[in-house]
């Protein structure tokens, strides 16, 4: 065998898995966007309701924004790029981290227009910014939208190596944005009945989701085996 | 069986001495074997084509060698490197039988997003839209074009950069003749010095490129072989005059030609002189059957 094969380092495809998760998936980031902007716009003039339920509800249209990732996975998986990417040696690891990466920027694009609107309409309407907002962003807006859509395209990748190549409503990508409504709704329903521990629910549940999306992480090799990534063609 | 007693002086270049070693190797799909106990070394430049009914197995061998596919046992080595080294996947193209052209990008971005994966330069991607006269289409997006433009595209990308071995799996499938005969005199030259494993279903064109041949069958090697090596059960020659002739009356036809069956090529030139001497003006003479063909029987 000789000397040890020296190291040789693989380009990210981040940018570029980016972009192209914005193009195939300029659709939802539209659609997100548009729903949050009117969303949050009418919050905004609700005044304190837009720091309540208006946050809370934010890491929803995150999550109908966030697919490209999901996209562009079970696009390239159905065209055959995957194989020519395990040929070239990039990593199951690599391309679900990208996949997960470019939902998470199709998901900032949304929530940053979610939360411009929905600052603009809060001030507009006479009131005023308080340490209070930062916090509920802080802490549970951008939080659990990221770990919702990290978990939702992890289980999206995994689910659709696992199965046939498909597309449509019955298929991974069909059903992901149910899966990354639920846990934000649990959240929801949960603070609603039980209020005065609305805080300490919603950080319980971003560290149940941070737990879970983990697990799912570690057992990436297992889940996304290469022969699982080629087309059926 | 094995691939090295092939005979002959081996043809090495002083760049492409790779050595693509196959043993033993057991490979399939999750749980699903495929392949069984192929062993073969190839370590010479040349065009070897890979053959096989479908099923036999060609796309698994292809996808186990490019280290797509793990092997359940075996190994594939490359210059005693195994394939799942970063080292040997860089001596190694594989061109799949799907484009693999990534969606929502233009001709010139898909084939920047592949110079990208192989550390190819901007340049390269010039280069090969020139060499596989595809600028025209280098602004267009890959879902706007027609099959045959899919598949040069996806052909050019294994021109980004130079590598010793070339997987190619039926790189002229959904062509018109005129570019797969464009793309086979492209690999006729890059055979010259690197290694090119080939599949195909056009047993003409296999034979046409083909130096040695590799069939597969039910999973298992089953020859390997120069293609000179490989001789019908029946040789028949078709004979097509210049004008009618009662000379070949009595022979059996198919279409304008004469059939005459012979036990082997070297009978050929002998029939060729006993018919002009008997006036008949030749035009072609041609072998009828393929070769190839029984093998996929």
């Amino acid at each position: 065998m000789g000397a040890p094969a020296p190291t040789v380092v693989l380009p990210s495809l981040l940018g570029v898995t980016v972009r192209r998760a914005m193009i195939v998936g300029r659709i939802s980031v539209l659609v997100g966007g548009g729903m949050v902007a009117i969303y949050s716009a009418g919050f905004g003039f609700g005044g304190a309701l837009f720091l309540s339920i208006g946050a809370v509800v934010l890491p929803i249209f995150a999550v109908s924004g966030g697919l490209g990732g999901a996209m562009v996975f079970t696009n390239d998986r159905m065209k055959g790029v995957l194989e020519y990417l395990v040929a070239y040696g990039v990593s199951p690891r690599r391309i679900l981290m990208n996949a997960i990466l470019a939902s998470l920027a199709q998901a900032t694009v949304v929530l940053l227009i979610g939360v411009a609107a929905g600052t603009t309409t809060y001030l507009i309407s006479g009131n005023t910014l308080t340490w209070r907002f930062p916090e509920v962003m802080l802490l549970y807006t951008f939080p659990m939208s990221y770990l919702t859509v990290s978990l939702m395209t992890t289980v999206g990748v995994f689910w659709t190596s696992l199965s046939s190549p498909r597309t449509g409503m019955n298929s991974p990508l069909g059903v992901l944005p149910l899966l990354g409504v639920a846990p934000t709704a649990a959240v929801l329903v949960l603070a609603l009945t039980f209020s005065a521990y609305a805080q300490q629910i919603a950080l319980a549940a971003e560290l149940v989701l941070a737990v879970v999306l983990v697990n799912l992480l570690l057992r990436t090799n297992r889940l996304m085996p290469t022969d699982r990534m080629l087309s059926s063609a | 069986m094995n691939g090295e007693p092939l005979g002959g002086t081996p043809v090495r270049d002083a760049g492409t001495a790779a050595t693509l070693v196959c043993r033993s190797l057991d490979s399939g799909y999750h749980k699903t074997p495929v392949l069984h106990d192929i062993s073969f070394t190839v370590d010479r430049p040349s065009i070897y084509v890979v053959l096989g009914p479908n099923g036999a197995g060609k796309t698994t061998l292809f996808r186990t060698i490019a280290g797509i596919l793990r092997p359940t046992s075996g190994q594939v080595l490359i210059d005693g490197v195994p394939i799942d080294q970063q080292t040997s996947r860089d001596r190694l193209h594989y061109l799949s039988h799907v484009d693999g052209m990534p969606d929502g990008l233009t001709v010139r971005e898909s084939l920047d997003f592949y110079a990208r994966v192989e550390r190819a330069s901007s340049a390269d991607v010039d280069r090969v839209l020139d060499q596989l006269q595809i600028r025209e289409f280098s602004k267009t997006f890959i879902s706007q074009l027609s099959a045959g433009q899919r598949k040069r595209v996806s052909i050019a990308r294994i021109f980004l950069r130079e590598r010793e071995i070339y997987l190619l799996d039926e790189p002229t499938a959904n062509l018109d003749p005129k570019v797969a005969r464009e793309i086979r005199t492209i690999i006729l030259e890059l055979a010259k010095d690197r290694i090119v494993l080939y599949s195909s279903h056009n047993l003409f064109e296999a034979r046409e490129i083909g130096r040695y041949v590799i069939t597969l069958k039910g999973g298992a090697l089953t020859l390997f072989d120069r293609m000179e090596n490989v001789r019908s059960a029946h040789f028949v020659v078709g004979v097509r005059t210049l004008e009618p002739t009662s000379a070949l009356a009595g022979w059996e036809r198919s279409g304008d030609y004469y059939l005459h069956e012979f036990s082997g090529p070297e009978e050929v030139p002998a029939l060729i002189r006993d018919l002009e001497a008997r006036g008949v003006k030749i035009r072609e003479v041609r072998e009828m059957e393929n070769p190839l063909e029984e093998l996929f029987t």
